[in-house]
Parts: C-alpha cells; sequence; structure tokens
C-alpha cells in the first residue's frame, strides 16, 4: 500500500497494512533543506524542496501546504513580520477598527504574491506527490480571518455587539476561504485542512456558535468543492463537536492532544476520520524515546477505530524539535505494523 | 446577605454569561437608581466579577463572556462617575500599562485597563506597540510603581525583556514592578522569569489582586536613591 492507499483505507474504515500517519512538518522542511524562511515561504520552489527533504526524513503518509495563514491576512492589507524559524505573524492589522472596514483590500488570487504562492506550492507538491500521498490545504477559517484583520478584541466586538460589521467581515472571510479553498483543490489539494479558533465555546458562548457560527460556516463549507478537515484550531474540541458533526464536506476531525477520542468517537459517530493525537508544539521537550513510546501508547489506545489517523496536532512542529524525535514518531508507527485486520 | 442581593447578583451573573450586556446594565441601572451607584457596583457588581473571574481561571467561561463583565463594568463605571463626578474617591496609583513593541494584539490589555479602574486604580493605558523605554519614561514621569506590559505571541512577549533591562538600568528594581500578561504568559508561565517579569495572572479580571501585591512590594522597597 502507499500513502494514499493507507489515508484511503482509513477513510473509508477499511484495512490498511499500517496505520496512516502525518506530522504537521510544513516550517520543518526549511529547517531540514537550511532555507530562510522569507525565501521558504515566498518561493513555491524552495516549498517543495522542504517537503521533499521531510519525506526523506520520517516519509508521512499525508503533506501539508504552507502552514502560513497569515499570508490570506497580508493579501487583504495586513503587515506582516517575518521571523528566523517561526512562520510570519501579523503585526499591524488590515484596517484601524471597525468603523475603518473601507481600507479593507479585495484579496486577488491572481496577482496577490502571497496567495499564489500558496496556490502554486500545492501545484508543485500535487505534481511531485500527488499521485502516492493526499496533500492537505491549509486555509484559515472564516470565522478567524476577521481576527487577523481587525485585531481580536474588535473581533470580538464585532461578534458581540456590531451585527453588521459582523455579518460583512464574515461575508468577505467566506468568499475568500471558498475561492482559495477551490484555487488549491483545483491545484491538486486532496482536502483542505482549516483550523478554526473562534467557533470554540472557550471564546464564545455556546449560544454564540450555535446561532452565528455554525450557519455561516455551514454555508461556506457547502461551497467548498472538495473535502474539509475541520481542525481545533489549538483548543479542546471534542466535548463540543455535536455543534460541528452535520456541517456539510466535513471529511473528518482533527483533535487537540486534550482531547478524548473516545469521547469524540461516541459523540460524532463511526463515519468521520479522527485524525491527532500527539502535541507538536510539545514534541521539543520529548525525547527520541519518549516521543517513540507516547506514538506506541497512543497508537494503542485507538487500536480499535479504523477510521483513525495519527497526526500531531495544534500548529506546526516546532524549529527547535530534534531530527531524532521526528524520525522517533515515524519508527513507533512503522514498528506498530498492521493494526487492522 | 440578603435573599434581595443574591437574587440580584445571580441575575447579573446570568445576564453576564449569556453575553446580554444591555440587559446586565440596565439592572445595575435600576440598582443604583434605588440604592445608589455605589451598591450598585460594590454589593452586586463586585462579587459577581469574583465570580466570573475564579471561573474564568478555571477555564469554565469564554473569552467572550469575560469581555462581556469587563463592557458592563465600564458602562457602570462611566455612569457612576457621570452621576457624581465628584464622588470617585481616592484613587490607587498610577500604574501604567500597554503592549509591548510590534505587538498590537489590545484586547487583553483593554480588558486589564477596565478592571483596574473599576477596582479604583488610576490607569495611564500607552496603547499598543509601545516602545521598551516610553513604559520606564511614563512610569519615572508619574512616580508608577508598576508597569503592566502586555503580549499575546511568543516573538513579541521576548521584547518585555527589554523592559526589564531598562527598568534595571535605571536603578529602579523593586521601586518599579513589573506586571506581565497575555496568551502566551498563560501558556507558557516560564516566560514570567525568562523576560524578567514581578508578577503575572491568569486573567483581566485578577489584574487588581495582583496589582495590589506588586504596589504592597514596591512600598516594602521604598524609594531608590539615584
Amino acid at each position: 500500500m502507499n500513502s494514499l492507499d493507507r489515508v484511503f483505507a482509513a477513510v473509508k474504515g477499511e484495512p490498511a497494512d499500517r496505520r496512516a500517519f502525518s506530522l504537521v512538518l510544513s516550517l520543518y522542511g526549511a529547517k531540514l533543506t537550511g532555507c530562510s524562511l522569507s525565501e521558504y515561504y515566498s518561493k513555491p520552489e524552495a516549498y517543495l524542496a522542504g517537503q521533499r527533504a521531510v519525506v526523506d526524513l520520517v516519509d508521512p503518509d499525508i503533506l501539508f501546504t504552507p502552514f502560513a495563514l497569515t499570508l490570506e491576512a497580508q493579501a487583504f492589507g495586513c503587515t506582516l513580520k517575518h521571523f528566523d524559524t517561526a512562520p510570519p505573524n501579523v503585526i499591524r492589522p488590515a484596517c484601524k477598527g471597525l468603523n475603518d472596514l473601507a481600507t479593507l483590500r479585495a484579496p486577488d488570487m491572481a496577482k496577490d504574491p502571497g496567495l499564489r504562492y500558496l496556490v502554486e506550492s500545492t501545484r508543485l507538491l500535487a505534481r511531485e506527490f500527488g499521485g502516492e500521498k493526499p496533500i492537505a490545504a491549509v486555509l484559515t477559517a472564516p470565522m478567524d480571518l476577521p481576527a487577523l484583520l481587525v485585531t481580536i478584541g474588535e473581533w470580538i466586538e464585532a461578534l458581540l455587539f456590531n451585527f453588521e460589521v459582523r455579518d460583512e467581515l464574515l461575508g468577505r472571510a467566506s468568499n475568500h476561504f471558498v475561492a482559495l479553498a477551490s484555487a488549491m483543490l483545483e491545484a491538486g489539494a486532496s482536502f483542505v485542512a482549516t483550523p478554526a479558533v473562534f467557533i470554540n465555546p472557550r471564546f464564545l458562548t455556546p449560544g454564540m456558535v450555535r446561532e452565528h457560527v455554525v450557519p455561516p460556516l455551514s454555508s461556506a463549507f457547502s461551497r467548498v468543492p472538495g473535502p474539509i478537515v475541520f481542525h481545533h484550531g489549538g483548543n479542546p474540541l471534542a466535548a463540543h463537536l455535536d455543534m460541528f458533526k452535520t456541517l456539510p464536506n466535513v471529511l473528518g476531525f482533527a483533535l487537540d492532544h486534550r482531547d478524548s477520542f473516545a469521547e469524540a468517537r461516541a459523540i460524532v459517530g463511526d463515519n468521520p476520520v479522527l485524525l491527532g493525537n500527539l502535541s507538536g508544539p510539545h514534541l521539543p521537550g520529548l525525547s527520541p524515546e519518549g516521543a517513540y513510546d507516547r506514538t506506541q501508547a497512543i497508537l494503542s489506545e485507538r487500536e480499535a477505530d479504523p477510521r483513525f489517523i495519527f497526526c500531531t496536532s495544534s500548529a506546526d512542529v516546532p524549529w527547535s524539535t530534534p531530527l531524532e524525535t521526528v524520525k522517533a514518531v515515524g519508527r513507533a508507527v512503522r514498528d506498530a505494523g498492521r493494526e487492522m485486520t | 446577605m440578603t435573599q434581595d442581593l443574591q437574587d440580584l447578583q445571580e441575575a447579573l451573573f446570568e445576564q453576564i454569561i449569556e453575553a446580554r450586556r444591555d440587559k446586565a446594565v440596565e439592572l445595575l441601572d435600576s440598582v443604583g437608581a434605588g440604592k445608589g451607584f455605589s451598591y450598585a457596583v460594590h454589593e452586586v457588581l463586585e462579587p459577581v466579577l469574583v465570580e466570573i473571574g475564579e471561573r474564568w481561571a478555571k477555564d469554565k467561561l469564554s473569552l467572550a463572556q469575560g469581555y462581556v463583565a469587563g463592557k458592563v463594568a465600564e458602562d457602570i463605571l462611566f455612569k457612576m462617575a457621570k452621576a457624581s463626578p465628584q464622588s470617585d474617591g481616592e484613587k490607587k496609583g498610577p500604574v501604567v500599562i500597554g503592549n509591548i513593541e510590534d505587538d498590537h494584539h489590545a484586547l487583553g490589555r483593554k480588558m486589564v485597563a477596565v478592571f483596574l479602574a473599576a477596582a479604583g486604580w488610576g490607569v495611564v493605558d500607552l496603547g499598543n506597540d509601545v516602545p521598551p523605554i516610553d513604559f520606564v519614561d511614563k512610569a519615572e514621569e508619574l512616580g508608577a510603581r508598576i508597569i503592566g506590559v502586555s503580549a499575546m505571541m511568543l516573538t513579541t512577549a521576548e521584547n518585555i525583556i527589554l523592559v526589564r533591562q531598562e527598568i534595571d538600568r535605571r536603578g529602579l528594581s523593586g521601586r518599579v514592578q513589573l506586571a506581565i500578561g497575555g496568551a502566551v504568559i498563560n501558556l507558557r508561565p516560564e516566560l514570567v522569569d525568562t523576560v524578567g517579569g514581578d508578577g503575572t495572572c491568569a486573567s483581566a479580571i485578577q489584574a487588581p489582586a495582583l496589582f495590589d501585591i506588586l504596589w504592597a512590594r514596591s512600598l516594602a522597597v521604598g524609594e531608590v536613591s539615584p
């Protein structure tokens, strides 16, 4: 079986030669190739070279497009700051406040350098690896993009008290999400993976999520011409999955390492794929032996679940993670061998 | 506590956790009209804020609910000041707060300002993207004993070290206490030591208690000779 077969087997709940696995090693490719991040996050060829190195290192079953969500914000007019060992971050929002939305730029998929980079990186990855590995297109959720464009504080203000602005921002973010998702799927992505923060009752009240988050998300997701993996966005999600389990086009849920996968499975039923359960940002603190043991323990715990894919959760595996620790995760998966008969 | 007061507190708590800012303010307004704003703030609002703070610290409350609590406090304090501008009593402080250079995530800082003001602190808010030297300049100018610095991301939190260094360079260590906060500090508490903070707290609602401690600590140090 190749990676594509293995992941499809997980999607269908069918037997596989071993558990499908991946690590979010988008950033890590630059470390492996010694590429500066300004080049890595602007030249699709540099990104492809980094992902080739990731495949050489650990041969994951799923590859990710650049985990650089702020490039989408930049297309709307945000100012980014680049770092030596971390993805770029928004340093200035696209507009000064909710009364300044007129200054928001309308992103042009064909001309904006950051968006072109995301689509072209997808195309290069799919051309080289698409026949044997699924490519996950990483996109900002429609509910989260406004927080980058106007700051978290202003977005909370709009969500709570300024419904006209809330709806305008959500409309723009949803249209952008659908357009970019469509372009990346057309370029060869197998599915969309979208981390979502402003969907979580840790940020909003459950009533707000039900009334104001789920309907626009449902509308946006229904317009995406491909499957979607709904990602926890760094917060526990399992207990709230009843609110999201009927969203259209959702193939599966990527959960937080603190989540109970058994609870999640009980809520969503048998069909959706569940991905996790090793914290990516905590990997630098694990020795290779610790990472190996933790991976095997997770695989053992989820042994009976055919639609489980082992993956790191949260953000990218940090730059500081030792190579041996990353390799130990892959080795643990392979050593576990065939688990589903 | 009387049953009436308990009912009022429960009703206010309910309005806030359902994110009904207007209803919460209406309730406090009507209490203020009958028994005075001081009663509305100290007997009704403050215990509710304490309860909200405790739940927030235990991760039992959403950011939106905490934000609404701050807005309700802000609204009622504004009404109180308008109703009796001469009666705002003796202010504590002043203290200086702001987001560190390169940081534009104002939400937490604004909430801290509201809760500090509700607790009687005189707050000078320098805003976003504040150069380290400006924090210390303003604290010296005003005689502030606490500088509160907020950062959301690891990359900006590291700039707080420069505030620490500036405080130390001017011989103000101890006399000027450095409070730090923000999402990344909550996630990685070891950053308090890394960047040289004198204290932190998990939520904006807990900021007044932290500032009381830091102010007392500064007074214990006394004045520092140049």
